[in-house]
């Protein structure tokens, strides 16, 4: 299964993208989704899923059935940006609490015995040398602690040229 | 000058956040005016994002989450962007708290560089940040003087923190770990913090690690 998480308005994106596909599941903001509250639930209470249920509370568990995940976000100072990062905090139950040492630092244990591929797809107009540095350097981070084969991130002076390269 | 405290951990009890802030505001109250500013229940109102906008220093304090700062944290300073543009007239130095669940406080140097970034397009001067590692334990040290112990580095990092913010000076930052053994503090986060955290929940061991 494919995995796309976009901070496109749905609409936009739905005209833009092709068909949906049954191997394709989409992520996208439809305004419901709550900020993660830093309750360690999703560990501890409800293991492998938030305790905020407002359809967002399984991102972790679609991680472990996905072989792709593909990211389109704006870059807002070399981060994601808000809706992203919003889903990203909600998907800490895709691995465990306990902890693991790798190369000198520790990261958390796998939950799962799987692995996908990591593509990150930022657009933005005008956007720094250092923020893209920084960009770089946080997919590359999140890469080792979601377990990924690998990581690939792209840069797009727009969304139009994003589009263009995804179409 | 008015100093602005802004604690941006989402949890609604107390948090590491408030830990730091309530270890660094003794150090720098004195001929300063402090005003605090909590994210974790409701957004900031127009009226406060105006008053950040007035403030000599701001220190942002919050834990580190997927790498980054914290989705509601983020979602505030991407507003005050457009405040700062529109309103301030000062120069405001910026100096950043980031507590982070793992060992090493170095991990959190992208989030540092994120803050950064943010400084740059909002036009404020970055001026220094500390990294504490290990940032759960905070809570579990509240006996422990600072400076002392496991918190001999936070200590010493918190006093020259204190005394650039009374100078709005830039500096180094520094990001370090905890002045405590990794395999102790590996061994009591395991078993004194998850599994009893979980125990108290009603779980064990193999419901934590299940798989859906």
């Amino acid at each position: 299964m494919k995995m796309i998480i976009h901070d496109l308005d749905q609409q936009e994106y739905a005209a833009w993208a092709e068909a949906p596909q049954e191997d394709v599941t989409v992520i996208s903001d439809n305004g419901t989704i709550r900020h993660c509250t830093g309750c360690f639930g999703c560990w501890v209470r409800t293991p492998g899923v938030c305790v905020l249920k407002d359809g967002y509370q399984n991102i972790g568990e679609l991680f472990s059935k996905c072989d792709e995940l593909m990211i389109i976000s704006k870059c807002v100072y070399g981060s994601y940006s808000p809706f992203i990062l919003n889903v990203l905090n909600r998907s800490i139950s895709y691995v465990l609490p306990y902890f693991s040492t790798q190369s000198g630092e520790t990261h958390h244990r796998k939950r799962y015995d799987h692995q996908f591929a990591l593509s990150v797809h930022f657009y933005g107009e005008g956007l720094t040398e250092a923020e893209m540095e920084t960009a770089r350097k946080l997919v590359a981070a999140n890469s080792v602690n979601l377990y990924s084969t690998g990581n690939t991130v792209y840069f797009h002076n727009s969304l139009q040229a994003a589009k263009e390269v995804l179409a | 000058m008015k100093i602005a405290l802004i604690n941006g951990s989402p949890k609604v009890k107390k948090s590491n956040s408030a830990i730091m802030l309530g270890i660094l505001e003794p150090l720098i109250r004195t001929g300063h005016e402090i005003t605090t500013y909590h994210l974790n229940k409701k957004p900031l109102t127009p009226e406060q994002y105006r008053e950040l906008c007035r403030m000599d220093v701001l220190v942002i304090a919050f834990p580190l989450y997927v790498d980054g700062i914290p989705s509601h944290l983020f979602r505030m300073l991407v507003a005050l962007e457009e405040y700062m543009k529109a309103e301030r007239e000062g120069d405001i130095y910026v100096y950043a708290l980031i507590n982070n669940g793992f060992y090493e406080g170095r991990q959190n140097h992208i989030a540092l560089e994120i803050i950064q970034n943010w400084c740059s397009r909002c036009g404020l001067h970055f001026g220094q940040g500390l990294g504490q590692g290990a940032g759960e334990m905070m809570g579990f040290l509240e006996k422990v003087p600072v400076g002392r112990g496991p918190l001999k580095n936070l200590g010493h990092a918190m006093q020259g923190l204190a005394g650039n913010i009374h100078s709005r000076s830039v500096d180094e930052s520094m990001l370090f770990s905890p002045n405590f053994p990794r395999f102790a503090w590996k061994f009591t986060a395991t078993h004194s913090f998850w599994n009893a955290t979980a125990k108290k929940n009603g779980l064990k061991k193999k419901d934590i690690l299940r798989r859906l």
